[in-house]
């Protein structure tokens, strides 16, 4: 008896236990975020202990006015007494010159220019200079003569007085050179290692460590047997060598490769290669800066700390690529960038990090953005809103990266997930997702409050998706337009689409699936019905003019393009792909007849050089079964469940202001008007006094294409902002119907089934689709 | 009689306690099938009347869409055509297999074999699948081979017999082992006195052996009927969101509902499969108890 009781109260205790077990699996307190990087050392505040006092202390950043227009920065150092000093390229004029501050960036003043020897462009040019500590300087002066390129290397001293350093650049070994352009080696990278020495790397990945009394060579690092050196930094008396896959180091005096930093290896690996680097203890440690921000490493140490977050500023912008890092003390130090799209003309920025202290370490407010691809504009407007709102972490997640190999299908349901847990984005970049949809079942918010003072926008974009009510509840940022390009032969602007696919051949050697998608953006949107169904007419008429257009598919010519992806050595995008860029070589040197694509930014010169390079080539809008389409890009739209709807709505705001529809990375044109005339006018060349010129190789070494770098014309300006005008019509986007109608079309042109059979193929998908 | 009355009242209380008692311990498991069953399922009815995001109260109106949608229409008929045709095949050639294999001496053998399919992981049969299966796949490539045309298998009708030999291969070592657990409850006495009373293989198992497999039957009809539903895991894998319409399947639906916010459609439609699966299977039990009596 007393057994069975002991036996039912263990019983009921393991019942209690399991019971209880399975309600704290549930609580929340998992959720709870980590700890950002961004404190200067999160222990020196202590404040996060029970979780309701912030930590404090962040790194501020501010930009810095320089003195001048810089075409380019080569180099910039604290000097021995102080003095920050920059060497570069006056944008104005292209002299070299040397500015210094002695109040740690406030204020300039121009030290000297370089020694008339550096200023000759007649007779070569500058690619490369580096500072010593001591403040002088080394110049790489390329001087072209009629036996090639020969460098010459200047040494500056601190007054401005240059002298050549007697060194000769060996000829690279094993390299194969041109008859038309005979160099010999180059000069790859240059710096300073203390003030009596530099460091040469050159075209083959070999290091010279020079005299730079007699140029005398006293230490020759070789990785060309193995592997490439990148990069070459010097800390204290210590030569850091990047190479493609570790960082070497090396004793500056003896030569000598020193015991390899894990840690560091691990912290690079981790948060990818240095940009730059500094040190403020002679070597004892360094700071340097990657895309992910600013880090510390003790040598010797097993830990690497971070100091500065990248996502939280401009350190990780995508077009922001720093040139030199200056540690002025622990909390402050200089950064100068080449960041075109800067506030600073010429697109040389310099910016200062200055710790605060009673800055909270992450912003009060978090605002989440999510898009299933990484958005470029999107990255680079929230390095600028965050600089003016420093109170704001913008939490940007893209939900399909290349590492983690997520479905479209698996990331719109955990986005549904989120949401309807409460704990979604607040702002959403719509591209790819089924806007219509997400419009109907009210999971966006209406944005024309936002748009109430109506700014300089394209209406007839912004208006894409405005209901009959006027709401407006995704709105796109940007846009493309379905366009084509070719000689009179072939293609006359403004044709349509039934003049232009009877040209039987006229889209020959392009790929099947490809083209099928190309042309979705122009035809699709004329597919829909009243009731939202598919016009099975329109679609196989569709199929069949196209396959008259493309005439007999010849497999060994997509062979061709797949050897000039790789050979051009990166992973080539779905935009890119369907852009009209993509083509324009093709089209130059006559694989194509005619080039086809979405035009999401007008780069004047090579059109310009392809057009000329056809019989009366010109460009316009491309033929399609409805006229007058665009599509719609980085659509945005607000969370009706939005935690922070007024933050968001702000940063729509940011958006479309002038600023931020500046910024581009390729994504598409501006809505905003003068935004758009900035982008394609070409003022960035304004100052090209030199008639620098473009050059693009085709998929032949032969096939060379030079083009000019200059502004773009009134009159081609005016063309374009008038085609824009008449686009009336958003491109009906639609994965899951492009994806059947490129499936099936892919085959039609490579001659597998007929159009009807593709047509009847893409209906059955559809309309199980349609009628959910 | 003091002493009697209080005996009496600890005797009542003992009673009351024991004829509780039972309760308090089905009471952890109860709390579990609430939480984790019932009120979800109480919130899926709820949720059926209302709208998908804003939660308005629609009335029936979830319903009347559904009920009119051709998707809805379309998997409920696929899902019912796969049930009807898989369910009897596996059952009869599990049944078959497992009489054959209990009276081979290598039977416990043989069976272990038959449940590798089980353990492969979906992920990879989807890919066997595609390698089989695709137009370019290993199986037109032998046809080509023997001068026959092949085509796109996953893209016509034959796409929905695919999964059907794939559910039955994937399940038959399984419900075997269940019929071989139900064969092994038979008594050998039954057999003996039958075979003394001069009754046949044949007769032993119609009378012998069916009979007594009844209760077996139960349990691998609905285990099957349930298992039926994983078949989806394949199908998506295969071929996506959107499959050839002849394995269109009701998870299919959901899981494009979902993706889509269509919670209200998909509330409506979950009620409604419930209550037929909860009717399929109290039909089905009471069929096994009145065979039982």
């Amino acid at each position: 008896m007393k057994y069975g009781m002991l036996k039912r109260a263990a019983g009921t205790l393991l019942a209690a236990a399991l019971v209880l077990g399975s309600l704290t699996g549930c609580s929340g307190k998992g959720n709870e975020s980590a700890s950002n990087g961004n404190t200067k050392a999160s222990d020196e505040n202590g404040a996060e202990g029970d979780g309701k006092e912030q930590a404090k202390g962040r790194f501020l950043e501010e930009d810095v006015t320089l003195p001048i227009v810089f075409g380019n920065i080569f180099d910039m150092k604290k000097l021995e007494d102080g003095t920050i000093r920059i060497i570069g390229i006056n944008g104005d004029n292209g002299t070299k010159t040397v500015w210094d501050s002695k109040d740690l960036g406030a204020n300039w003043e121009k030290a000297f220019d370089a020694p008339k020897e550096i200023q000759d462009e007649g007779n070569g040019y500058v690619d490369y200079a580096a500072l010593s500590f001591d403040g002088q300087s080394v110049w790489v002066y390329n001087q072209i003569g009629d036996g090639g390129i020969t460098h010459v290397l200047y040494l500056v001293d601190q007054e401005g007085n240059g002298s050549v350093i007697p060194f000769e650049l060996p000829a690279a070994e094993g390299e194969a050179f041109s008859t038309d352009n005979p160099i010999e080696n180059l000069i790859m990278r240059i710096g300073f290692l203390g003030s009596e020495q530099l460091l040469i790397k050159d075209m083959t990945g070999k290091i010279f460590q020079i005299s730079v009394v007699d140029g005398s060579v006293k230490q020759t690092y070789d990785f060309s047997d193995a592997e490439d050196a990148h990069e070459i930094y010097v800390v204290g008396n210590k030569i850091l060598i990047a190479t493609s896959s570790e960082i070497l180091i090396y004793d500056g005096e003896t030569g000598e490769q020193q015991q390899t930093e894990e840690a560091l290896q691990k912290s690079v690996a981790e948060s990818g290669r240095f940009d730059a680097v500094d040190t403020i203890d002679a070597g004892e440690g360094m700071y340097y800066l990657t895309s992910g921000g600013l880090y510390h490493y003790k040598f010797g140490g097993t830990v690497m700390e971070q100091l500065i977050d990248g996502t939280m500023n401009s350190l990780g912008a995508p077009a922001f690529y720093p040139i030199a890092l200056t540690m002025l003390d622990e909390e402050n130090l200089l950064v100068a960038a080449n960041d075109i799209n800067s506030s600073s003309p010429g697109g040389i920025a310099l910016l200062k990090y200055t710790w605060s202290a009673e800055t909270s370490a992450k912003p009060d407010k978090e605002l989440r953005v999510y898009s299933l691809y990484d958005n470029r504009e999107m990255r680079q407007s929230i390095s600028h809103f965050q600089k003016e709102h420093t109170d704001v972490y913008v939490n940007y997640q893209a939900a399909m990266t290349e590492e983690n190999g997520v479905t479209v299908s698996d990331a719109l349901k955990t986005l549904t997930t989120e949401i309807m847990a409460g704990k979604g984005p607040d702002l959403i970049i719509l591209d790819g997702m089924p806007v219509e949809t997400y419009i109907e079942k009210g999971i966006l918010k209406d944005l024309s409050s936002v748009f109430a003072d109506s700014g300089n926008y394209f209406e007839n974009i912004l208006n894409a998706y405005q209901d009959s009510q006027g709401q407006i509840c995704a709105v796109p940022a940007r846009f493309l337009i379905p366009a084509a390009q070719g000689g009179s032969t072939y293609y006359t602007p403004g044709e349509d689409f039934d003049t232009f696919t009877s040209k039987q051949g006229v889209l020959e050697k392009m790929i099947p699936e490809v083209t099928i998608e190309k042309f979705w953006y122009s035809c699709g949107a004329s597919w829909q019905k009243e009731d939202k169904t598919l016009d099975v007419e329109k679609i196989t008429e569709f199929l069949t003019k196209l396959k008259n257009a493309f005439g007999e598919y010849d497999n060994s010519t997509e062979d061709d393009n797949v050897t000039k992806s790789m050979s051009e050595g990166e992973i080539v995008n779905e935009l890119k792909k369907v852009s009209l860029s993509y083509g324009d070589l093709d089209l130059a040197f006559g694989r194509y007849k005619v080039n086809v694509g979405l035009l999401g930014r007008l780069d004047y010169g090579m059109m310009n050089a392809v057009n000329e390079k056809l019989e009366n080539g010109d460009y316009g809008l491309m033929p399609g079964q409805v006229e007058n389409v665009f599509v719609p890009s980085m659509i945005l739209g607000i969370s009706s469940k939005a935690a922070q709807p007024e933050l968001a709505e702000e940063m729509v705001a940011y958006l479309f202001s002038k600023e931020a529809q500046k910024v581009s990375q390729s994504g598409g044109f501006p809505v905003e008007k003068e935004a758009f005339k900035s982008v394609i006018d070409g003022h960035e060349y304004e100052t090209n006094m030199d008639g620098l010129v473009g050059v693009a190789g085709g998929a032949n070494p032969d096939e060379r294409l030079d083009y000019a770098l200059i502004p773009t014309p009134e009159e081609a300006i005016n063309k374009l902002t008038s085609l824009v005008e008449s686009l009336t019509v958003p491109a009906l986007e639609d994965d899951v119907i492009k994806d059947a109608v490129v499936t099936q079309g892919a085959k039609v042109l490579k001659g597998e089934i007929t159009p009807e059979e593709a047509t009847d193929a893409i209906m059955q998908k559809v309309n199980i689709y349609l009628a959910e | 009689m003091h002493r009697k009355r209080k005996g009496t009242r600890i005797s009542e209380n003992c009673g009351k306690f024991k004829k509780w008692q039972g309760f308090l311990w089905i009471l952890p498991s109860f709390f579990g099938a609430l939480v984790f069953y019932l009120l979800p399922y109480a919130d899926v009815v709820r949720r059926s009347f209302l709208g998908a995001v804003d939660n308005r109260f629609v009335g029936l109106v979830n319903y009347r869409i559904i009920l009119d949608n051709t998707a809805f229409l379309l998997a409920v008929k696929n899902t019912v055509r796969f049930t009807l045709i898989c369910i009897p095949i596996l059952i009869v050639l599990a049944l078959v297999c497992a009489v054959v294999l209990y009276q081979s001496k290598y039977g416990g053998m043989i069976k272990s074999a038959f449940l590798m399919p089980m353990a492969l992981p979906a992920v990879s049969v989807a890919l066997v699948w595609r390698l089989l299966f695709h137009s370019q796949g290993l199986l037109n490539n032998w046809l080509e081979h023997l001068g026959l045309l092949g085509k796109d298998w996953m893209n016509t009708p034959s796409a929905f017999w695919i999964l059907v030999v794939s559910y039955i291969w994937k399940n038959l070592g399984y419900d075997i082992v269940l019929w071989m657990a139900g064969l092994a409850g038979i008594s050998e006495n039954i057999y003996e006195a039958a075979r003394v009373d001069g009754a046949g293989e044949w007769k032993c198992f119609l009378n012998i052996t069916l009979p007594n497999l009844k209760p077996s039957f139960y349990t691998i009809t609905v285990l099957s009927f349930l298992n039926s539903f994983k078949v989806f895991r394949e199908a998506y894998l295969v071929a996506g969101d959107y499959p050839h319409e002849s394995i269109y399947m009701m998870q299919h639906l959901f899981n494009n509902w979902f993706r889509n916010f269509s919670f209200d459609k998909m509330a409506a439609a979950a009620v409604i499969e419930s209550l037929i699966l909860l009717g399929l299977i109290l039909l089905l039990q009471k069929a096994w108890d009145s065979g039982v009596e």
